[in-house]
Parts: C-alpha cells; sequence; structure tokens
C-alpha cells in the first residue's frame, strides 16, 4: 500500500528548494487569507496566484486533478443544493425549482476558496517531503509528543494498512464475503461482530508491536539522549521568499477589508 | 462529518484552531502526569495508526456501504491521548485523501475530538458500576458493552450535532429559515441509525478487546 505523498518531494523547481519553515509559515498565512476572502471581485487574482504557485512547483497537472478527484463527492452536493436553495432573487424557473442568483455567488464562491486553498496545500504538502515538514514543524514549535507521534503513526500506517490487507484477503480465502449481506449473505449481527474482531484484532496487533517498538527506540536511545537539533539553514533568498508571500496575503486581506468598508 | 476548505469564514477556522490548542494543550498536561509518559508514545502512535486503517472497514448497508467514525471507541482506549490521535489522523486525512482540509483543520479536531474526551470518562463510569469481580463475568461483560454503545454512540452523536450547528449557523449562505430548520431536522435524523451502528460496532469492539486484551482497556 503506497500513499504517495512524497512521489514529487525531489523535483527541481524554486518552491522544492525553498526552506520548509518559511515554505511553512508562508503558504499556512497565504491559506488563511484566502480563507478570509469574502469578495467575488477577489477570486479571479486568488485564481491567478494558486496556478501561478502551481505552476511554479513544476508539480504535474495529474497530480492536481487526482487530488481534486476525492473531495469531488462535496462539491457535488454544493453545487446541486446551493443554487436552489439559497437567496431570493430568481434568475431561472425550471417547473417547481427556481436557480437563485445569490446561491449562484455562494457557489462560485465556496468552490473558488476549496480549489485555491486545496491546490496550495498541495503545493506545501507536495514540494517536500513529508519526514522534513513534521521537522520544520518541530523546529517552529509543535510539541515533541506531537511530533514524535506524528511520525511514528506515519511510519506505521502503511505497516498496518497492509496488515489490514492481508487480513481482509484471508477472511475472503475463507467465505467471507462483507458484501453479500442481506439475502443469502451474512445476518447483520454475525457480520457486525466479525468486522468489530477485525478493527479490534487491527488494535490488539499495533499494541503487542508497539511495545516491541519501544524497547527498539529505547535501545537506541529514546528518552535519554538530547534531541537532535534541526537542520535547517536559511539563505537570503528563502527570507525574500517570505516576505513576498506575506506581502500578497496582506494585500488580499487588506483588499477584502476595503471592499467591505468601501466597495459597496 | 470533515468540514472542507473554503466553506466556513476565517474566523470560525481561527477560533477551531484556539480551541483545539486549548484542548491538545490540556490533554498533553494530562499525559505528562503520568510516571513515565514517553513510554506510552509509541503505544499511541502505533494505536492512532491502527484507528486511521480500522476507519477504512466499511459496513455493508445495501445497496451501499458506510464506514465508521470510531471517536468513541478512540477516546474509550486511549483516554487522554484520544486528542492529540484525532488531530493527527485528520492531519493524514486533510494532506493525503484531501479529505477536511488545512484550514478547517482545528474545527474538525474539536468537533471529532472533545466528544472523544467526554466518551473517554463516560466508558470510566463502567469501573464505577463494576468495582470488583472477574472481567469474565456476565455483569462486567454487559456493563462493558453498554457502556461502549453508550460511548460509541455518544461520541459520533455529539460530533454530528456540533458539526451540524456550524455549518447551519455560519455558512455564508442566504438560507431561509424554514429551509435552515428543515435541513438541521433531516440531518439530524439521518444521523440517527449511523449513531446506533456506531454503538453497537464500539461495544462490540470493546467485548472483543475485554475478551483478548483487557489491558488495552485500562486507564
Amino acid at each position: 500500500m503506497k500513499l504517495g505523498l512524497d512521489e514529487h518531494a525531489h523535483l527541481d523547481s524554486p518552491l522544492h528548494h525553498w526552506e520548509t519553515r518559511y515554505k511553512l509559515v508562508g503558504l499556512m498565512v497565504l491559506i488563511f487569507a484566502f480563507s478570509f476572502v469574502q469578495d467575488l471581485r477577489l477570486l479571479p487574482a486568488m485564481l491567478v496566484v494558486t496556478f501561478a504557485l502551481y505552476s511554479v512547483s513544476r508539480l504535474p497537472l495529474s497530480y492536481l486533478l487526482t487530488r481534486l478527484r476525492a473531495p469531488g463527492f462535496f462539491l457535488l452536493i454544493v453545487a446541486v443544493l446551493l443554487p436552489f436553495l439559497s437567496g431570493s432573487t430568481v434568475i431561472l424557473r425550471i417547473g417547481s425549482l427556481a436557480l437563485r442568483q445569490e446561491g449562484c455567488l455562494d457557489l462560485l464562491l465556496i468552490v473558488t476558496k476549496f480549489v485555491s486553498i486545496l491546490t496550495t496545500g498541495l503545493v506545501l504538502f507536495g514540494t517536500a517531503p513529508f519526514l522534513a515538514i513534521i521537522k520544520a514543524m518541530r523546529a517552529l514549535g509543535l510539541p515533541p509528543v506531537l511530533a514524535d507521534m506524528t511520525l511514528l503513526s506515519y511510519r506505521y500506517l502503511y505497516e498496518i494498512g497492509d496488515d489490514l490487507e492481508t487480513m481482509e484477503t484471508a477472511m475472503g480465502l475463507r467465505g467471507f464475503r462483507a458484501r453479500r449481506s442481506g439475502r443469502g449473505g451474512h445476518k447483520a449481527m454475525p457480520l457486525l461482530g466479525v468486522l468489530a474482531s477485525l478493527a479490534g484484532t487491527i488494535l490488539v496487533r499495533s499494541y503487542e508491536q508497539s511495545e516491541r517498538v519501544y524497547k527498539a527506540m529505547v535501545l537506541r536511545g529514546y528518552g535519554h539522549s538530547p534531541r537532535p537539533r534541526d537542520e535547517f539553514q536559511a539563505c537570503p533568498r528563502d527570507v525574500v521568499g517570505l516576505g513576498g508571500v506575506l506581502v500578497l496575503a496582506a494585500g488580499f486581506v487588506a483588499a477584502e477589508i476595503f471592499f467591505r468598508r468601501f466597495g459597496g | 462529518m470533515h468540514i472542507p476548505d473554503g466553506i466556513l469564514p476565517a474566523a470560525v477556522s481561527v477560533a477551531g484552531y484556539a480551541t483545539t490548542g486549548a484542548a491538545t494543550w490540556y490533554s498533553l498536561r494530562r499525559i505528562n502526569r503520568k510516571e513515565n509518559p514517553q513510554e506510552s508514545i509509541p503505544r499511541a502512535s502505533l494505536l492512532t495508526a491502527a484507528f486511521f486503517v480500522a476507519s477504512w472497514i466499511h459496513i455493508p448497508i445495501p445497496p451501499t456501504s458506510v464506514h465508521l467514525v470510531l471517536n468513541g471507541l478512540l477516546g474509550a482506549v486511549l483516554g487522554y491521548y484520544a486528542f492529540p490521535a484525532i488531530l493527527i489522523g485528520l492531519f493524514f486525512q486533510a494532506v493525503m485523501f484531501q479529505h477536511g482540509g488545512l484550514t478547517t483543520l482545528g474545527v474538525n479536531a474539536t468537533v471529532m475530538g472533545v466528544p472523544a474526551l467526554l466518551a473517554y470518562h463516560v466508558f470510566r463510569l463502567r469501573n464505577v458500576v463494576v468495582r470488583r469481580g472477574d472481567p469474565g463475568d456476565r455483569p462486567h461483560q454487559v456493563w462493558t458493552g453498554v457502556f461502549g454503545f453508550l460511548a460509541g454512540s455518544g461520541g459520533l452523536g455529539i460530533s454530528a450535532l456540533m458539526a451540524l450547528i456550524l455549518l447551519i449557523t455560519t455558512v455564508p449562505a442566504h438560507l431561509d429559515v424554514e429551509v435552515e430548520r428543515a435541513s438541521v431536522y433531516a440531518l439530524a435524523v439521518a444521523h440517527i441509525p449511523l449513531m446506533v451502528l456506531e454503538g453497537i460496532f464500539t461495544a462490540l469492539v470493546v467485548l472483543f478487546l475485554q475478551r483478548v486484551r483487557p489491558e488495552l482497556l485500562e486507564d
């Protein structure tokens, strides 16, 4: 099982070379500036900035399209409901359904913000190895317990995922078909019982493995040796990059405030 | 249940991060009170990964299937580690599968994590009801099942309620009051069967753990 998070982390682009701590702060501030925007006039600028960032990152377009597919279901629900339920200005009537102007504008705002934030997030997490991002978070003040838990969970996620696949295959080979419930299949309660045992077994196996992992970690000095120093080193280019993105983010916030006060 | 990016106002997202920060601080403070807090980190981490994987198990409900949230079960098994575990799980969901979002991570962690902590305290009431006796006893098993059900269904129920209230009151849509009220009722009613399912599943898992590895349920 591969989750492919570091798939494009080693490409050669200015965003890949940007020091991870600065990139994390800069792009997270930009993401929050995007979420602050409510004025429709700022949406084109938001899309331009987002896709400029994505093209500078040299991440393949297929990567973005695959990642956008997963939350597509949410977008579909919003797209179907909002234009018909929200607002009072009817712009088109199809039988008993009324297409409303406010709903269409709400939809435009939500979808644009969603795509911009998601794409910027992909640039952030697609242009650096996951390990480097957690180290950068630790350098920026993430509590050690959270950093250790995140790294250990990430390390064993792949293994435990493979364990689940193996167990499901073994169950299938022994005649268990979860999808054949109901008529001709398993009765509801025994089926739930089997799936609960499957979930329980995953927990028990991880618990037993964690005891061995802890002993191995203690043997290697975990909890006794000083924490390694973070290896980040920023150059002037990183600082300039951060400054540029912060100015951009401040520009969006300032423009939003201006439009709210004086934009009509 | 995972509120995506772009839908909530920035102020709500920032408030979500603030409540998550406070709940994480409180959880870590309780964890650090233990004699050797580092000893339980690998255990909590591997169980975090295991819960993440276990939530991929789909329960077939013809013609479709649902996956469970398991935040009540997480609270019952992990105690104060449940909040950091949920925060980490949601972070993985957001960056690996684009479920939930980066701006809404704080809101989602609060919505799922605070009920998990409540579920932990509900499940601990089991120790008040059955103080003595062999864990294999019939009353012991019955009460474990009952409190497992309450933790599982309550965890999901409170989370669903929090998410619904948040969505309905903060989404920047021009919904009229009637539509708003109708959607709250419809979504609340739709969650009742899921609460029952989550409760039964949690009860079955805690009974399994009680039988196979009872120390996993000890405080």
